[in-house]
Protein backbone atom coordinates (compact mmCIF):
# COMPACT_ATOMS: atom_id res chain seq x y z
CA UNK A 1 0.00 0.00 0.00
CA UNK A 2 1.14 3.16 -0.84
CA UNK A 3 1.96 6.07 1.76
CA UNK A 4 -0.57 8.20 -0.04
CA UNK A 5 -3.18 5.46 -0.09
CA UNK A 6 -2.83 4.90 3.60
CA UNK A 7 -2.98 8.85 4.45
CA UNK A 8 -6.45 8.69 2.59
CA UNK A 9 -7.75 5.76 4.42
CA UNK A 10 -6.39 6.81 7.51
CA UNK A 11 -8.59 10.38 6.68
CA UNK A 12 -11.27 8.85 5.93
CA UNK A 13 -11.75 6.66 9.03
CA UNK A 14 -11.30 9.99 11.06
CA UNK A 15 -13.88 11.59 9.07
CA UNK A 16 -16.76 8.43 9.75
CA UNK A 17 -15.71 8.59 13.22
CA UNK A 18 -16.50 12.51 13.85
CA UNK A 19 -19.95 13.14 15.47
CA UNK A 20 -22.35 15.19 13.33
CA UNK A 21 -23.14 17.03 16.34
CA UNK A 22 -20.62 18.87 18.98
CA UNK A 23 -20.89 17.49 22.14
CA UNK A 24 -22.80 20.02 24.20
CA UNK A 25 -25.79 19.31 21.75
CA UNK A 26 -25.98 15.83 23.35
CA UNK A 27 -26.23 16.13 26.94
CA UNK A 28 -25.67 13.20 28.61
CA UNK A 29 -29.03 12.29 30.83
CA UNK A 30 -27.78 11.75 34.67
CA UNK A 31 -28.88 8.62 36.23
CA UNK A 32 -31.21 9.54 38.60
CA UNK A 33 -30.66 9.99 42.59
CA UNK A 34 -32.44 8.98 45.65
CA UNK A 35 -33.75 12.43 46.04
CA UNK A 36 -35.13 12.30 42.46
CA UNK A 37 -37.14 9.01 43.47
CA UNK A 38 -38.32 10.96 46.50
CA UNK A 39 -39.49 13.28 44.37
CA UNK A 40 -41.43 11.17 42.34
CA UNK A 41 -43.27 10.66 45.76
CA UNK A 42 -44.59 13.89 45.88
CA UNK A 43 -46.28 13.69 43.03
CA UNK A 44 -50.17 13.30 43.02
CA UNK A 45 -51.03 9.61 42.94
CA UNK A 46 -52.17 8.52 38.95
CA UNK A 47 -51.38 4.59 39.64
CA UNK A 48 -53.87 1.86 38.69
CA UNK A 49 -55.79 1.83 35.26
CA UNK A 50 -57.52 5.09 33.67
CA UNK A 51 -60.95 3.77 31.41
CA UNK A 52 -61.62 6.97 28.91
CA UNK A 53 -65.44 8.09 29.25
CA UNK A 54 -66.58 7.61 26.08
CA UNK A 55 -70.01 8.62 26.52
CA UNK A 56 -68.11 12.15 28.08
CA UNK A 57 -65.96 12.07 24.53
CA UNK A 58 -69.26 12.35 22.83
CA UNK A 59 -71.16 14.65 25.13
CA UNK A 60 -67.87 17.14 24.79
CA UNK A 61 -68.22 17.15 21.26
CA UNK A 62 -72.16 17.45 21.07
CA UNK A 63 -71.67 20.67 23.51
CA UNK A 64 -68.29 22.27 22.78
CA UNK A 65 -68.35 21.38 18.80
CA UNK A 66 -64.75 21.65 16.81
CA UNK A 67 -64.47 24.94 15.30
CA UNK A 68 -63.78 23.69 12.14
CA UNK A 69 -63.42 26.53 9.01
CA UNK A 70 -66.52 26.34 7.01
CA UNK A 71 -64.57 24.24 3.80
CA UNK A 72 -63.38 21.45 6.61
CA UNK A 73 -67.06 21.52 8.23
CA UNK A 74 -68.12 20.25 4.40
CA UNK A 75 -65.48 17.30 5.12
CA UNK A 76 -66.86 16.39 8.48
CA UNK A 77 -69.91 16.57 7.25
CA UNK A 78 -69.28 13.78 4.06
CA UNK A 79 -67.70 11.86 6.39
CA UNK A 80 -70.36 12.00 9.42
CA UNK A 81 -73.11 11.13 6.70
CA UNK A 82 -71.12 8.25 5.46
CA UNK A 83 -70.92 7.12 8.91
CA UNK A 84 -74.57 7.30 9.41
CA UNK A 85 -75.84 5.33 6.53
CA UNK A 86 -73.53 2.17 7.00
CA UNK A 87 -69.82 3.23 5.16
CA UNK A 88 -67.83 4.24 8.23
CA UNK A 89 -64.12 5.44 7.27
CA UNK A 90 -61.94 3.41 9.22
CA UNK A 91 -59.38 5.79 10.72
CA UNK A 92 -57.63 3.39 12.93
CA UNK A 93 -58.37 0.17 10.59
CA UNK A 94 -54.54 0.83 9.29
CA UNK A 95 -53.08 0.51 12.63
CA UNK A 96 -51.16 3.77 12.71
CA UNK A 97 -51.13 5.16 15.91
CA UNK A 98 -54.14 7.71 17.10
CA UNK A 99 -51.79 10.17 16.81
CA UNK A 100 -52.23 13.53 19.20
CA UNK A 101 -54.71 15.17 20.12
CA UNK A 102 -56.78 12.07 18.94
CA UNK A 103 -55.62 9.71 21.45
CA UNK A 104 -56.74 12.27 24.07
CA UNK A 105 -59.88 12.86 22.61
CA UNK A 106 -61.13 9.35 20.85
CA UNK A 107 -59.33 6.33 22.29
CA UNK A 108 -61.74 4.18 23.76
CA UNK A 109 -58.98 1.98 25.54
CA UNK A 110 -57.27 1.91 28.72
CA UNK A 111 -54.33 3.97 29.34
CA UNK A 112 -51.11 4.18 32.46
CA UNK A 113 -49.34 6.67 33.33
CA UNK A 114 -45.77 5.64 34.42
CA UNK A 115 -43.90 8.45 36.44
CA UNK A 116 -40.33 8.19 36.66
CA UNK A 117 -37.47 10.69 37.28
CA UNK A 118 -37.51 13.02 34.59
CA UNK A 119 -40.41 11.65 32.72
CA UNK A 120 -44.18 11.20 32.29
CA UNK A 121 -45.03 7.97 29.73
CA UNK A 122 -48.33 7.20 28.84
CA UNK A 123 -49.14 3.96 28.16
CA UNK A 124 -52.28 2.21 26.46
CA UNK A 125 -53.64 -0.83 25.27
CA UNK A 126 -55.34 -2.20 22.62
CA UNK A 127 -55.02 -0.52 19.11
CA UNK A 128 -51.07 -1.12 19.32
CA UNK A 129 -50.15 -0.22 22.98
CA UNK A 130 -50.25 3.44 22.18
CA UNK A 131 -47.29 5.38 23.73
CA UNK A 132 -46.81 8.61 24.88
CA UNK A 133 -43.47 10.14 26.50
CA UNK A 134 -43.85 13.35 28.69
CA UNK A 135 -40.42 15.12 29.09
CA UNK A 136 -40.50 16.38 32.57
CA UNK A 137 -36.23 17.24 32.87
CA UNK A 138 -37.06 20.31 32.94
CA UNK A 139 -35.54 20.91 28.51
CA UNK A 140 -36.56 23.17 26.45
CA UNK A 141 -39.43 22.20 23.72
CA UNK A 142 -36.81 21.34 20.68
CA UNK A 143 -36.63 24.04 17.85
CA UNK A 144 -37.95 21.61 15.00
CA UNK A 145 -38.59 18.14 16.50
CA UNK A 146 -38.92 15.54 14.12
CA UNK A 147 -42.57 14.60 12.99
CA UNK A 148 -44.46 11.92 14.86
CA UNK A 149 -47.98 10.51 15.44
CA UNK A 150 -47.49 11.53 18.97
CA UNK A 151 -45.28 14.69 18.56
CA UNK A 152 -42.63 15.77 20.82
CA UNK A 153 -43.96 16.66 24.86
CA UNK A 154 -42.39 18.54 27.21
CA UNK A 155 -43.85 19.44 30.85
CA UNK A 156 -43.92 20.75 34.16
CA UNK A 157 -46.21 20.33 37.30
CA UNK A 158 -47.44 23.42 38.65
CA UNK A 159 -48.76 21.79 42.11
CA UNK A 160 -50.88 18.82 41.19
CA UNK A 161 -51.24 19.40 37.56
CA UNK A 162 -49.26 17.96 34.48
CA UNK A 163 -49.18 21.05 32.16
CA UNK A 164 -48.29 19.99 28.59
CA UNK A 165 -47.31 20.71 25.83
CA UNK A 166 -46.85 19.44 22.22
CA UNK A 167 -45.19 20.32 19.14
CA UNK A 168 -43.84 18.02 15.85
CA UNK A 169 -47.02 16.22 14.64
CA UNK A 170 -47.22 15.12 11.43
CA UNK A 171 -49.72 16.76 9.02
CA UNK A 172 -51.22 13.67 8.13
CA UNK A 173 -51.98 13.03 11.56
CA UNK A 174 -56.52 12.99 11.86
CA UNK A 175 -58.46 16.19 14.40
CA UNK A 176 -60.75 13.04 15.13
CA UNK A 177 -63.90 13.45 16.80
CA UNK A 178 -64.69 9.59 16.27
CA UNK A 179 -63.51 6.28 14.60
CA UNK A 180 -64.81 7.48 11.45
CA UNK A 181 -64.53 11.21 11.43
CA UNK A 182 -61.54 12.90 11.26
CA UNK A 183 -59.43 15.44 9.13
CA UNK A 184 -55.81 15.76 8.46
CA UNK A 185 -54.11 18.56 11.06
CA UNK A 186 -51.98 19.37 7.64
CA UNK A 187 -49.52 20.27 10.32
CA UNK A 188 -48.59 23.17 12.84
CA UNK A 189 -50.52 21.76 15.46
CA UNK A 190 -49.76 22.53 19.39
CA UNK A 191 -51.25 21.36 21.60
CA UNK A 192 -51.56 22.60 25.46
CA UNK A 193 -52.60 19.94 28.40
CA UNK A 194 -53.48 20.55 32.05
CA UNK A 195 -53.76 16.81 33.46
CA UNK A 196 -55.22 16.70 36.84
CA UNK A 197 -57.44 14.69 39.48
CA UNK A 198 -60.87 16.78 39.43
CA UNK A 199 -62.05 13.71 42.10
CA UNK A 200 -60.04 10.63 44.19
CA UNK A 201 -60.62 8.62 41.03
CA UNK A 202 -61.31 10.77 37.99
CA UNK A 203 -58.34 12.75 36.17
CA UNK A 204 -59.70 15.24 34.03
CA UNK A 205 -57.45 16.22 30.58
CA UNK A 206 -58.33 20.15 29.81
CA UNK A 207 -56.71 20.36 25.86
CA UNK A 208 -56.13 23.93 24.23
CA UNK A 209 -55.84 22.45 20.38
CA UNK A 210 -54.35 24.60 18.04
CA UNK A 211 -54.30 23.41 14.29
CA UNK A 212 -54.59 26.53 12.35
CA UNK A 213 -54.94 24.92 8.96
CA UNK A 214 -58.73 23.45 9.79
CA UNK A 215 -59.64 25.26 12.53
CA UNK A 216 -61.24 28.72 13.21
CA UNK A 217 -59.53 29.51 16.50
CA UNK A 218 -57.41 26.92 19.50
CA UNK A 219 -60.37 24.22 20.69
CA UNK A 220 -60.70 24.34 24.09
CA UNK A 221 -62.33 20.78 25.33
CA UNK A 222 -61.87 18.20 28.34
CA UNK A 223 -61.77 14.68 28.51
CA UNK A 224 -61.98 12.31 31.30
CA UNK A 225 -60.90 8.91 32.27
CA UNK A 226 -61.80 7.07 35.47
CA UNK A 227 -59.66 4.82 37.75
CA UNK A 228 -59.91 1.36 38.63
CA UNK A 229 -57.85 -1.07 40.69
CA UNK A 230 -59.25 -4.03 40.05
CA UNK A 231 -56.41 -7.07 38.44
CA UNK A 232 -58.66 -7.54 35.68
CA UNK A 233 -58.44 -3.97 34.26
CA UNK A 234 -54.24 -4.22 34.45
CA UNK A 235 -52.89 -3.46 31.24
CA UNK A 236 -52.28 -6.10 28.36
CA UNK A 237 -50.90 -6.27 25.23
CA UNK A 238 -52.59 -4.90 22.42
CA UNK A 239 -50.92 -5.83 19.47
CA UNK A 240 -53.01 -4.01 16.71
CA UNK A 241 -52.40 -5.82 13.75
CA UNK A 242 -52.72 -9.62 14.91
CA UNK A 243 -56.57 -9.79 14.06
CA UNK A 244 -55.22 -9.25 10.93
CA UNK A 245 -54.00 -13.17 10.95
CA UNK A 246 -55.41 -16.49 11.62
CA UNK A 247 -53.18 -19.39 12.76
CA UNK A 248 -51.99 -21.57 10.65
CA UNK A 249 -48.66 -24.28 10.66
CA UNK A 250 -45.60 -24.10 7.99
CA UNK A 251 -44.59 -26.93 5.91
CA UNK A 252 -42.56 -28.32 8.82
CA UNK A 253 -45.96 -27.91 11.32
CA UNK A 254 -44.67 -24.73 12.80
CA UNK A 255 -47.09 -22.90 14.45
CA UNK A 256 -47.39 -19.52 12.79
CA UNK A 257 -49.65 -17.23 11.19
CA UNK A 258 -51.28 -16.13 7.76
CA UNK A 259 -53.27 -13.44 6.79
CA UNK A 260 -56.87 -13.76 7.33
CA UNK A 261 -60.22 -12.50 5.24
CA UNK A 262 -61.24 -9.14 6.62
CA UNK A 263 -63.38 -5.82 5.26
CA UNK A 264 -62.74 -2.87 6.68
CA UNK A 265 -60.77 -4.36 9.66
CA UNK A 266 -62.94 -7.04 10.85
CA UNK A 267 -63.03 -10.61 9.96
CA UNK A 268 -64.98 -12.59 7.52
CA UNK A 269 -65.73 -16.13 7.38
CA UNK A 270 -64.20 -18.40 4.87
CA UNK A 271 -65.17 -17.65 1.07
CA UNK A 272 -64.00 -18.37 -2.03
CA UNK A 273 -65.33 -15.27 -3.71
CA UNK A 274 -63.02 -12.59 -3.57
CA UNK A 275 -63.80 -9.64 -0.58
CA UNK A 276 -66.45 -6.69 -2.63
CA UNK A 277 -65.15 -3.65 -3.00
CA UNK A 278 -66.55 -0.77 -0.78
CA UNK B 1 -75.61 22.49 8.96
CA UNK B 2 -73.18 22.06 12.16
CA UNK B 3 -75.33 21.39 14.63
CA UNK B 4 -77.24 18.77 12.80
CA UNK B 5 -73.84 17.20 11.91
CA UNK B 6 -73.03 17.14 15.19
CA UNK B 7 -76.22 15.39 16.28
CA UNK B 8 -76.06 12.72 13.79
CA UNK B 9 -72.48 11.97 14.76
CA UNK B 10 -73.70 12.08 18.52
CA UNK B 11 -76.33 9.37 17.68
CA UNK B 12 -74.20 7.24 15.37
CA UNK B 13 -71.24 7.26 17.96
CA UNK B 14 -74.26 6.57 20.75
CA UNK B 15 -75.11 3.64 19.28
CA UNK B 16 -71.82 2.48 18.71
CA UNK B 17 -70.87 2.95 22.35
CA UNK B 18 -73.75 1.59 23.76
CA UNK B 19 -74.83 -1.46 21.32
CA UNK B 20 -71.49 -2.40 21.28
CA UNK B 21 -67.90 -1.70 22.78
CA UNK B 22 -65.71 -0.43 19.86
CA UNK B 23 -62.21 0.38 19.06
CA UNK B 24 -60.39 0.17 16.31
CA UNK B 25 -63.08 0.68 14.06
CA UNK B 26 -66.39 2.20 13.90
CA UNK B 27 -69.18 -0.18 14.19
CA UNK B 28 -71.58 1.57 11.41
CA UNK B 29 -71.07 -1.39 9.04
CA UNK B 30 -72.92 -3.14 11.24
CA UNK B 31 -76.92 -2.59 11.26
CA UNK B 32 -77.97 -1.16 14.67
CA UNK B 33 -81.83 -1.89 13.29
CA UNK B 34 -81.49 -5.61 12.12
CA UNK B 35 -81.03 -8.46 14.89
CA UNK B 36 -79.99 -12.05 13.45
CA UNK B 37 -80.05 -15.28 15.80
CA UNK B 38 -77.98 -17.96 14.41
CA UNK B 39 -78.11 -21.13 15.99
CA UNK B 40 -75.58 -23.56 15.23
CA UNK B 41 -71.57 -25.22 16.62
CA UNK B 42 -68.74 -22.50 17.84
CA UNK B 43 -66.05 -23.24 14.71
CA UNK B 44 -63.86 -21.33 16.31
CA UNK B 45 -63.30 -18.60 19.00
CA UNK B 46 -60.10 -16.24 18.47
CA UNK B 47 -59.06 -14.57 21.50
CA UNK B 48 -57.09 -11.91 19.49
CA UNK B 49 -56.31 -7.97 19.55
CA UNK B 50 -57.80 -5.62 18.68
CA UNK B 51 -60.91 -7.69 18.33
CA UNK B 52 -62.19 -10.88 19.87
CA UNK B 53 -63.79 -12.74 16.86
CA UNK B 54 -66.16 -15.69 16.90
CA UNK B 55 -66.93 -17.85 14.14
CA UNK B 56 -70.50 -20.09 14.30
CA UNK B 57 -70.85 -23.08 11.95
CA UNK B 58 -74.81 -22.35 11.14
CA UNK B 59 -76.96 -25.65 9.65
CA UNK B 60 -79.62 -23.45 8.50
CA UNK B 61 -82.06 -22.49 8.00
CA UNK B 62 -81.02 -21.31 3.75
CA UNK B 63 -80.05 -18.06 3.61
CA UNK B 64 -78.10 -18.98 7.12
CA UNK B 65 -76.02 -22.15 6.62
CA UNK B 66 -72.34 -21.88 6.50
CA UNK B 67 -70.21 -20.31 8.87
CA UNK B 68 -70.31 -16.68 10.30
CA UNK B 69 -67.97 -14.67 11.66
CA UNK B 70 -69.24 -12.79 14.46
CA UNK B 71 -66.97 -9.58 15.97
CA UNK B 72 -66.42 -8.75 19.58
CA UNK B 73 -64.62 -6.26 21.92
CA UNK B 74 -60.62 -7.03 22.80
CA UNK B 75 -59.68 -9.38 24.96
CA UNK B 76 -58.92 -6.73 28.08
CA UNK B 77 -61.86 -5.62 28.03
CA UNK B 78 -64.08 -8.80 27.74
CA UNK B 79 -61.66 -9.86 30.46
CA UNK B 80 -63.04 -6.84 32.31
CA UNK B 81 -66.57 -8.23 31.83
CA UNK B 82 -65.45 -11.65 33.35
CA UNK B 83 -64.96 -13.73 29.75
CA UNK B 84 -62.00 -16.30 29.63
CA UNK B 85 -60.51 -17.27 26.28
CA UNK B 86 -62.16 -20.56 27.46
CA UNK B 87 -64.97 -19.74 28.02
CA UNK B 88 -66.22 -20.74 24.52
CA UNK B 89 -64.28 -23.92 22.68
CA UNK B 90 -65.13 -25.92 19.33
CA UNK B 91 -67.91 -27.69 19.17
CA UNK B 92 -70.09 -25.60 21.98
CA UNK B 93 -73.81 -25.20 20.73
CA UNK B 94 -74.60 -21.97 21.02
CA UNK B 95 -77.23 -19.14 19.72
CA UNK B 96 -76.06 -15.99 19.13
CA UNK B 97 -77.33 -13.16 18.77
CA UNK B 98 -75.82 -10.34 15.90
CA UNK B 99 -76.21 -7.19 14.30
CA UNK B 100 -75.79 -8.55 10.93
CA UNK B 101 -73.18 -6.65 8.03
CA UNK B 102 -75.41 -4.10 5.87
CA UNK B 103 -73.97 -5.83 2.67
CA UNK B 104 -75.33 -9.15 3.47
CA UNK B 105 -72.10 -11.39 3.86
CA UNK B 106 -71.89 -13.88 6.57
CA UNK B 107 -70.80 -11.14 9.76
CA UNK B 108 -72.18 -9.45 12.57
CA UNK B 109 -71.48 -7.01 15.30
CA UNK B 110 -71.93 -9.51 18.74
CA UNK B 111 -75.18 -8.71 20.98
CA UNK B 112 -75.49 -11.91 23.21
CA UNK B 113 -74.87 -15.43 23.09
CA UNK B 114 -76.48 -17.88 24.89
CA UNK B 115 -74.34 -21.31 25.50
CA UNK B 116 -77.09 -24.48 24.89
CA UNK B 117 -76.65 -27.03 26.90
CA UNK B 118 -75.67 -24.81 30.17
CA UNK B 119 -77.89 -21.63 29.57
CA UNK B 120 -75.39 -19.72 30.45
CA UNK B 121 -76.22 -15.95 28.49
CA UNK B 122 -72.91 -14.04 28.12
CA UNK B 123 -72.93 -10.06 26.96
CA UNK B 124 -70.11 -7.46 26.44
CA UNK B 125 -71.42 -3.99 26.67
CA UNK B 126 -68.97 -1.11 26.98
CA UNK B 127 -70.97 0.53 29.11
CA UNK B 128 -70.71 -2.34 31.74
CA UNK B 129 -66.98 -1.97 31.20
CA UNK B 130 -67.21 2.00 32.01
CA UNK B 131 -69.83 1.13 35.42
CA UNK B 132 -67.10 -1.49 36.67
CA UNK B 133 -64.61 1.50 36.62
CA UNK B 134 -66.88 3.54 38.64
CA UNK B 135 -68.01 6.05 35.42
CA UNK B 136 -71.32 5.60 35.99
Amino acid sequence: MSRFIARALATAALIAATPLFAATDDPVIAPPTAADWAAIAKLPDWSGTWIPDVHNQVAQITTNPTPWKPEVQKQVDYWTTEEHEGRPRGLLVDCLPHGMPSLMLITHNAQEFLFTPGRVTLLGESDGNRLRRIWTDGRAMPADPDPSFHGYSVGHWEGDTLVVETKGILPQVFLATGEAVGIPTGGDTVIHERIHLIEPDTLADDLVIEAPHILTRAWETRRLFHRTRKRSFEIVEGVCRQGDFEPTTDKWGNPTYTLTRQQDGNVLPPSDKPTPDR
Amino acid sequence: MLRKSVIALALVSAVAVVGQASAHHSFAMFDPAKVVTLQGKVKEFRWVNPHVSLFVDVAGPAGQSGVWAVELTSPGNLTRLGWTRQLLKSGDRVSVEINPLRDGQHGGGFRKVTLLDSGQVLQANLINIEKAAGSH
